[in-house]
């Protein structure tokens, strides 16, 4: 099987980020990391390929710093990684994005030969979590998506997806190819092994500018947006909670429910 | 200031620390109250290779510098030391086989290490610490077999490992020349072992005694030749001792850390308690020794890297960097005032981590008797 990842940089989503004076985030001195969701969906497609053989392909759309990433994805499981940096890119919305990321499957099919079988992208990013991009993709591709995936097979030449649900999970099956946004699944990502580290930081990262691609550079870009965001806002400081001591589970639940009543939250 | 490593370490270093973060340092706090082994948190060490990082390239190892290998062990001895005493010890384990060991002999205890088992390494006796020559373990030859028997003690990884390398005496007439070097894996017949020590730190590190009782082991698996055990174990504790103070190095520097992190939210009598310059200068004393410390031990490993002498270096880097670690976790309970001495903290912990490595892999007296000896020479 042949997979594809989308892979997006993210400032380190453990470290709590405040506004500057002009109203955006203060990313001084914050480390980028892989989108926590996305490594998620490095993790499923890898044990997708152990299970039914292929290889990976990670993209990543950025400056130079995704590469740092890419090379950790090549050292948990991909086989490949690209890199999609070009200057009239800067600033491009997550419609653009989805632009790039199908040119770049095309160029990658095209000169490989072999198509994509599945494209995995996190269900959303950790920064901005506008969670458009992966469904965007597959509007521009016209492939099924799936979404909210927390486990993924391959049974007959189909996928079957384990869908999680504020009810509890769907399971899907679906032809491919298709796009597939991936959630927190039961496991984590697995640690990159020392060898596999020192292997991944001699494999090469191919590199795609807006001429490769064959991107009108009109069409991308903080010009073409078709969103914008207005502005960031921090959020609401929590105040302090209240501390229910009661003598048994008993008598601190019927407390806490008699101020969630009074709160009129029940 | 750190290590000076390759690019290779640098982006290890990164994985090693995020694996220490999310999986070793808090779980290990539950550990240390149980002194349970912590297999799980092992396991994934292993599944990240961080336990062969010391077998070398040409028998499958990462082929990286001591120097790297010694900031990556730094890192875990921060998160907990017991846990870098494990990864270490095993290290310490391997080390006779490669020194006085044949091709097949090192070959076999790397595939062991590289399929994620553990070595250990046995020479102290009851009767046996400070003075290994008083050791009474033997090992008598029966046709194509020795036949061991005998008690090491507190044997670290004794109770975990696959393999060990253990001395016992060939020739009893002859002293430490009669002392010979053996291989043997576990599950060998007549192999057990006994006593586990509930200790004062290091908790999450197995100790015990190793038993021989007619442990009968093939004569090939004698490391070297017979008589030759007591220098080859002399040559592993010259080299074991540095990363001895590698660990060292990293509960200070963690220490200095948590002392440093406290005493920046501390407020007494309006004001962060690290705006007191006499804690200031606690700090500024923590980070001169801890530099010393580290750059002793890098010193002492780049020596081996380059096949140059370093008993003494070695020596000098185990006795300093434990000594400074007992101070800095001292000082760093002292800033911590009343709390400090609280186990809800994490800096009494390191002090009862730190004494150990005063203690074992030769003390520190033992230590300044080998640097006073190569400092003075014979005379």
């Amino acid at each position: 099987m042949e997979i594809l990842v989308c892979i997006k940089q993210v400032p380190d989503d453990s470290v709590e980020i405040h506004l500057k004076s002009d109203g955006t985030p203060n990313l001084d001195g914050v480390t980028k990391v892989a989108n926590a969701f996305d490594t998620y969906a490095l993790e499923m497609a890898t044990r997708l390929k152990e299970a039914v053989g292929g290889e990976i392909t990670v993209v990543s759309i950025g400056e130079d710093s995704v590469r740092d990433a890419l090379k950790n994805c090549l050292a948990v499981g991909a086989e490949h990684a690209y890199q999609i940096t070009d200057a009239a890119f800067d600033g491009s919305d997550s419609m653009a994005k989805a632009e790039l990321l199908a040119k770049a499957k095309a160029k990658l099919e095209k000169d490989n030969g072999k198509p994509f079988d599945l494209i995995f992208c996190g269900f959303e990013a950790t920064d901005r979590a506008s969670g458009q991009t992966g469904a965007q993709l597959a509007a521009v591709l016209n492939a099924p998506l799936i979404t909210s995936l927390v486990d993924i097979s391959s049974k007959d030449g189909k996928i079957v997806a384990k869908q999680e649900t504020d009810f509890g999970y769907n399971s899907i099956e679906a032809a491919t190819p298709c796009v597939v946004t991936v959630s927190k699944p039961e496991y984590d990502p697995r640690y990159p092994t020392i060898k596999n580290k020192l292997k991944a930081k001699k494999m090469p990262i191919g590199a795609f500018a807006a001429a490769d691609l064959g991107v009108d550079a009109s069409k991308v870009g903080q010009g073409a947006a078709l969103t914008h965001t207005v502005s960031f806002s921090e959020p609401a400081q929590k105040e302090g909670g209240v501390k229910i001591n009661e003598k048994d589970q008993e008598e601190g639940a019927r407390k806490l429910v008699a101020m969630m009543v009074e709160a009129k939250a029940l | 200031m750190a290590y000076l490593i390759s690019d290779e370490g640098a982006e290890l270093l990164e994985s090693v620390k995020e694996f220490c973060k999310n999986e070793v340092q808090e779980q290990c706090k539950e550990y240390d109250r149980s002194g349970e082994w912590p297999k799980a948190i092992y396991d994934k060490a292993i599944e990240m290779q961080l336990h062969s990082l010391e077998v070398p390239e040409e028998f499958g190892g990462p082929g990286l510098d001591r120097v790297s290998i010694a900031a990556l062990i730094e890192q875990m001895a921060m998160a907990d030391a017991g846990f870098a005493t494990t990864i270490s010890a095993s290290g310490l384990g391997m080390k006779p086989v490669l020194i006085g060991g044949n091709e097949a002999q090192k070959k076999r205890a790397c595939e062991i290490i590289l399929k994620g088992g553990f070595g250990a390494f046995g020479l102290t006796e009851p009767g046996a610490g400070s003075d290994p020559a008083a050791g009474k373990t033997v090992a008598v030859k029966d046709g194509d077999s020795y036949v061991l028997n005998g008690r090491k003690c507190f044997i670290t990884n004794g109770g975990i490992a696959d393999f060990y390398c253990v001395t016992a005496l060939t020739d009893k007439s002859k002293g430490v020349k009669g002392m010979s070097m053996f291989y043997i894996e576990k599950g060998t017949k007549g192999l057990s072992t006994g006593h586990e020590e509930d200790k004062m730190g290091i908790r999450t590190s197995n100790t015990c005694d190793v038993v021989m009782e007619d442990c009968r082991i093939p004569a090939e698996n004698l490391l070297g030749e017979e008589g030759k055990g007591f220098g080859i174990a002399m040559k592993t504790l010259d080299q074991a001792r540095t990363w001895m103070g590698c660990v060292s190095a990293g509960i200070a520097q963690r220490a200095m850390d948590e002392a440093i992190a406290y005493g920046k939210q501390r407020i007494q009598f309006g004001k962060p308690v690290l705006k007191n310059q006499a804690l200031q200068f606690k700090i500024a004393d923590m980070a001169i020794k801890i530099e010393t410390a580290r750059q002793m031990v890098s010193y002492a490993l780049t020596l081996m890297d380059k096949g140059l002498p370093h008993t003494k270096e070695s020596a000098i880097a185990k006795c300093y960097a434990s000594d400074i670690a007992m101070e800095c976790a001292s000082e760093a309970i002292q800033i911590f005032g009343g709390y400090g001495y609280s186990r809800e903290y994490p800096v009494e912990k390191l002090l009862r981590d730190a004494k150990i490595f005063q203690i074992f892999e030769g003390t520190n007296e033992v230590q300044r008797i080998v640097v006073a000896r190569d400092t003075i020479g014979r005379y």
